[in-house]
């Protein structure tokens, strides 16, 4: 490959913006934008009751500082808190009735839905910005008794479903960032599977940020009830901006009785230009829990942008025997900086956690896990397995591992491993004797590396994984 | 609730107005924040304010010197040593060694020793501290036998609190081994809050051994400060079982090359005894070395915690640090905690960490018991195994033979 | 000597053993062989006395019922496991290990119990009888043994144990053929009209040094066939599936 063409593709593959007209709220943050954004979405009083609650919790509440990477200080006066394309304002009712243009974004992203739907077996409820525009697939779904729409819908439809569990694992009154989302979130995505049923097919949502000055606060709730099975994917990428935005979303799970949720992630939001300008702030707050007995929680990421992420999809194993695991690779290069981790709290009898991390770093970034391991003394029996790998390309770039380990129960086990090395050059001039450029051979060694968290993805996320692995890492050896 | 205390700058005697005001601006800074509680992130594990709420009504500092001075010498060793009461020096004996080789005085509070640390104990200290020594050993100088620090605590400290600094120096090429015995067999609870300088000087060579006498209800807290020099090394083996509160604060520097540092803690902890390891190894310097073994055996309602820091600057390539820490929790009520970090800004080392903490391992007692060993001594030999592993890499001799000895009593009760 | 009737074992729900009688007198070498899964490793744990198994129908050994006995009991009273895994464990030193454990026998068979001087007498003998390097004997026990090295202190705790019944679980498993000899040489010197070997083994190889009376095919937790010595090897020509 030429350098010119490595330089071209180094770029931002996804960075365009699509020119449609927005609605948005008035600017700011404010008792009246929380009005705005919940008469829009023609909300029950209920609903704006919960969101005015989280905003005088809010006020109370300081922005945490206790993170590794540091960022500007955050206006929160300056931001838009809603803003919808103006097409979908009535709701479209099938595929042809969407903006050609949101539709032609996706092309661009390589998610037609129309093929998707055809191809792929996957439903898709997209958010562009923050409304949900399409959900395909949903009478297929519906024959089963599955509730896929947006979480918008699902306040008018299933009122009781989300009174009952929003709120119940992440609650209002959590940390600022959680908080604000409870306050202001604008839509996002709502599952719920019924007792003893197996979900047919991967359910799936892409994001987007598109206008520029918006925070994004999407709102996932997902629950599987007694016996019931789900696969969840969640994939971001968003185009080039210079202004840093802020992406605070809130990811809810709640496993019931027998019943398993795998919440897989592929993250490649806007990191930056290779100077550290521009980026999502990606703060996410993900928490699952494991409220039936033998029920499991799967969380597994691929973090490959924004300038930085700072999250932690987390298992609270309340069910006696039930099981969480964190499958992670977060790459860091240029300016980018990545605090994540997990937490695994055991509360039940024979909980079992695991933990898999991975985490690369290039350039001038800082890569960091963080993570908790709690056994509670009622939690007989249970068991933790950690491992947390670090892979360093370069010195001017910070790997760091900072594990809160807490067992108090003589019955459970918590085991945390963690290794930090650099790339082995002898695998590397072993690749380069065998023919492959430097490209090829980093890209291939770190698959490898991340081999273990890559194949507990779904099949279609894998490939794309792998890509992005790559793609991150151009440039940064040799 | 607020541990409540009573402290007095003038109850120590001999200070200039100077100092006397530069103590008051540190017990200033002591009063803004108290005792260290669990918010600070240094702390979260070990609540010291609560556990001394808990424990005392009032703490106030010691300004008491007994008059009896005599105390045990251990008689399993020849040795040299330093006798301190209440931090107060008071005695000294290096009659194996040569003339001039070793300077031995009262710590000098003029030397204004900053360790930089936000800790509010460092205030205090440096508010309340007396007594304390300074020891220097001249270059070229290898210590013939050992020294044994006696750190000896009158019966007579309830609810006091008591502060010194010490100030050690191996100069160029020299050796030590250095032995903090921790003597007191009283029942009343004091606190002693010590902080330590260690300078090991180029191709020097410290083996710094804590080890206490008896059961006692003593609130220990000691903050070590290391500085190294090219190809010098470190050792630390920490046996504090026994103390009711134990924390050790150990910083290592590793600032020049070639220099190997290690950290070995064996702790068998029982009723209600709460201790901690931290340490901070800052690797400032290319091709240094680290090791820490941290090994807790947790009994009725015990806690043992560690927390180790592992820093790598960007220029220390072909660094080897490593951190294990494992814990037997043998009841339920007993707990373990530990926050192993690493920090690396370099590519070209090795780094790595691992905790393991949980029950006995079952399949090896059903081992032990199939070849006609009952159950509980089962148990203890692999408790003994587990402990006693910590001080393998200490060369075979009278000390060790002498700590394994200690050791064991910690174990099977003193 | 030993006396199984319908064995019933249970683990995590898995029933393993499903009803396995067998007799055993002194003086007499049974070999049990089987393929993966068959229930033999079970059979020596629950022989041994391990804790986690569900048990039901009779154990008898020498005409007393080990259902209340603890593994170290069974231990004293002259039941001899070698594992097929020895456990490593890490500071506990083998010679003192040895020492315990001789001791503890000897005192509750109500003999004298060895003095330091005498025990190292005696098992420097013992392990001279075995090929053992004396150095073994001061490292932690098992840890960082090879293998082969593993198996043979098993043999070695056997010969100074002198149990009555001797279990062999899968001794032949990572041995190479020097090491099998020595291990076989160990088991046959110790053979006598009073003393009992049950071999547990998945091939034949072991059974062409140590030569069993009888063999038995264990099969889904019950024993399905039993012949003597030319069982073995016919089941090394045709292999399990015949049979099974």
């Amino acid at each position: 490959m030429k350098t010119e063409d490595l330089k071209n593709n180094k770029e931002y593959k996804y960075g365009f913006t699509t020119d449609v007209e927005n609605i948005r709220s008035p600017k700011g943050l404010s008792e009246e934008t929380i009005r705005f954004i919940s008469n829009i979405k023609k909300e029950p009083k209920w609903m704006l009751d919960w969101r005015l609650k989280a905003y005088n919790r809010l006020k109370v509440l300081k922005e945490p500082d206790w993170q590794k990477p540091k960022y500007p200080k955050i206006d929160y006066q300056d931001l838009y808190y809603y803003s919808a394309p103006k097409s979908a304002s009535d709701k479209p009712k099938s595929l042809d009735e969407i903006d050609p243009k949101i539709l032609e974004t996706y092309k661009k992203l390589g998610i037609p839905l129309v093929e998707q739907k055809r191809l792929n077996g996957i439903a898709v409820d997209a958010v562009f910005d923050s409304v949900s525009v399409a959900t395909t697939f949903k009478d297929e779904l519906t024959k089963k008794g599955i509730i896929f729409c947006s979480i918008s819908e699902a306040i008018q439809k299933h009122p009781d479903l989300v009174k009952k569990y929003l709120g119940s694992v992440i609650p209002i009154s959590d940390h600022y960032f959680a908080t604000l989302n409870s306050a202001v979130f604008t839509d996002g995505s709502f599952v719920y599977i019924p007792p003893n049923t197996k979900c047919p097919m991967e359910l799936s949502t892409y994001f987007r940020i598109n206008a520029s000055e918006t925070g994004q606060f999407e709102r996932t709730l997902i629950i599987a009830d007694k016996g019931s099975y789900v696969s969840y994917l969640e994939g971001c990428t968003a185009p080039m901006r210079d202004e840093n935005q802020l992406h605070a979303a809130n990811v809810e799970l709640v496993a019931l009785d027998d019943a398993e949720i795998k919440y897989s992630t592929v993250q490649n939001w806007y990191p930056g230009d290779e100077k550290g300008v521009g980026g999502i702030y990606n703060f996410v707050t993900k928490r699952g829990a494991c409220r039936g007995k033998n029920s499991k929680i799967s969380w597994t990421q691929v973090e490959t942008g924004s300038a930085i992420t700072w999250k932690y999809p987390s298992c609270i194993l309340q069910g006696d025997n039930s099981v969480g695991e964190f499958y992670s690779i977060a790459i860091t290069n240029n300016f980018q900086k990545a605090d994540t981790g997990t937490k695994m709290i055991h509360l039940g009898k024979n909980t079992k956690s695991k933990i898999i991390s991975k985490g690369i770093s290039a350039g001038n970034a800082d890569n960091m896990y963080r993570g908790l391991v709690e056994i509670k003394n009622k939690a007989i029996n249970s068991r933790n397995y950690t491992q947390c790998d670090s892979l360093l390309m370069g010195n001017k770039c910070g790997a760091h591992t900072t594990p809160y380990i807490k067992n108090n129960n003589a019955t459970s086990t918590i085991e945390h491993e963690a290794t930090t090395t650099k790339i082995n050059e002898e695998q590397l001039y072993y690749c380069n004797q065998r023919g492959l450029d430097q490209e090829e051979a980093v890209s291939l060694i770190v698959n490898g590396f991340c081999k273990e968290v890559l194949q507990q993805l779904p099949m279609e996320f894998a490939v794309e994984a792998q890509k992005l692995v790559a793609i991150s890492l151009e440039g940064s050896v040799g | 609730m607020k541990q409540n205390y009573d402290f007095k700058i003038d109850k120590i005697k001999d200070l200039t107005s100077e100092e006397i005001s530069l103590r008051k601006k540190n017990l200033d800074l002591f009063y803004q924040t108290g005792f260290p509680n669990k918010k600070d992130e240094d702390w979260k594990f070990s609540d010291l304010n609560s556990i001394l709420s808990n424990n005392f009504n009032k703490i106030a500092n010691n300004d008491f010197l007994p008059r009896e001075k005599e105390f045990k010498i251990i008689d399993e060793f020849e040795h040299n040593f330093i006798s301190l009461f209440n931090g107060k020096l008071i005695s000294k004996d290096f009659s194996y060694e040569e003339k001039n080789k070793i300077l031995i005085k009262n710590f000098d509070y003029k030397d204004n020793l900053v360790l930089d640390s936000k800790n509010s104990l460092y205030f205090l200290n440096n508010a309340l501290a007396t007594g304390g020594f300074s020891l220097e050993i001249s270059k070229n100088y290898k210590l013939k036998k050992p020294l044994v620090v006696y750190n000896n605590f009158s019966n007579s400290l309830k609810e006091k609190i008591v502060n010194y600094k010490n100030s050690i120096i191996l100069n160029e090429n020299s050796e030590l081994n250095l032995i903090n015995y921790i003597n007191n067999s009283s029942k009343e609870n004091f606190m002693a809050n010590i902080l330590e300088s260690i300078k090991v000087k180029k191709d020097s060579s410290l083996n710094n051994i804590l080890i206490n006498n008896s059961k006692c209800n003593c609130y220990f807290y000691k903050y070590i400060k290391s500085d190294l020099e090219k190809n010098s090394n470190f050792e630390n083996y920490l046996l504090s079982s026994g103390l009711k509160f134990n924390k050790l604060d150990i910083e290592i520097n590793l600032n020049e090359e070639n220099s190997n540092s290690s950290v070995f803690s064996a702790l068998n902890l029982i009723n209600k005894e709460h201790q901690e390891i931290k340490t901070r190894i800052n690797h400032n310097a290319p091709n240094c070395n680290s090791y820490q073994k941290v090994k807790n055996v947790l009994n009725d309602e015990s806690k043992g915690v560690y927390q180790g820091k592992i820093f790598v600057k960007n220029i220390s390539q072909k660094t080897d640090a490593y951190q294990l820490s494992k814990a037997l929790i043998l009841n339920d009520a007993a707990e373990f905690d530990a926050k192993p970090e690493l920090e690396i800004y370099a590519d070209d080392v090795k780094c790595s960490h691992g905790s393991t903490s949980g029950s006995i391992d079952l399949n090896s007692i059903h081992y032990l018991k199939s070849r006609g060993i009952p159950e509980k001594e089962a148990y203890q030999m692999l408790i003994n195994g587990f402990l006693c592993e910590i001080l393998e890499k200490l060369s075979e001799g009278k000390i060790k033979n002498f700590l394994k000895e200690k050791l064991e009593r910690q174990i099977n009760g003193y | 000597m030993l006396n199984i009737k319908n064995l019933q074992a249970t683990i995590d729900n898995k029933h393993i053993l499903r009803g396995l009688n067998l007799n055993i007198k002194p003086g007499e070498v049974h070999a049990i062989m089987g393929p993966n899964g068959s229930g033999k490793s079970t059979l020596a744990n629950v022989l041994s006395g391990k804790n986690g198994y569900d048990i039901k129908g009779e154990i008898k050994y020498n005409g007393v019922s080990l259902s209340k006995l603890s593994t170290e009991e069974r231990a004293q009273k002259g039941i001899f496991l070698a594992f097929q895994y020895p456990l490593e464990i890490p500071g506990v030193n083998t010679n003192t290990f040895l020492k315990t454990s001789l001791n503890s026998v000897r005192k509750a068979q109500g003999e004298k119990e060895l003095d330091t001087l005498t025990f190292l007498k005696l098992i420097k003998e013992k392990a001279s009888e075995l090929g053992i390097d004396e150095k073994f004997l001061s490292r932690q026990l098992n840890v960082g043994f090879s293998g082969g090295e593993k198996k043979k202190n098993e043999i070695l705790q056997m010969k100074l144990l002198q149990p009555k019944l001797s279990i062999l679980d899968e001794t032949d498993s990572g041995l190479d053929i020097d090491a099998l000899r020595i291990v076989a040489d160990g088991v046959n010197s110790y053979k006598s009209k009073e003393n009992a070997f049950l071999i547990i083994t998945h091939y034949q190889r072991l059974l062409d040094y140590i030569k069993p009376d009888y063999v038995h095919v264990l099969s889904n937790g019950r024993i399905i066939k039993t012949g003597d010595a030319d069982l073995g090897v016919q089941l090394e020509k045709t292999g399990y599936s015949n049979i099974v």
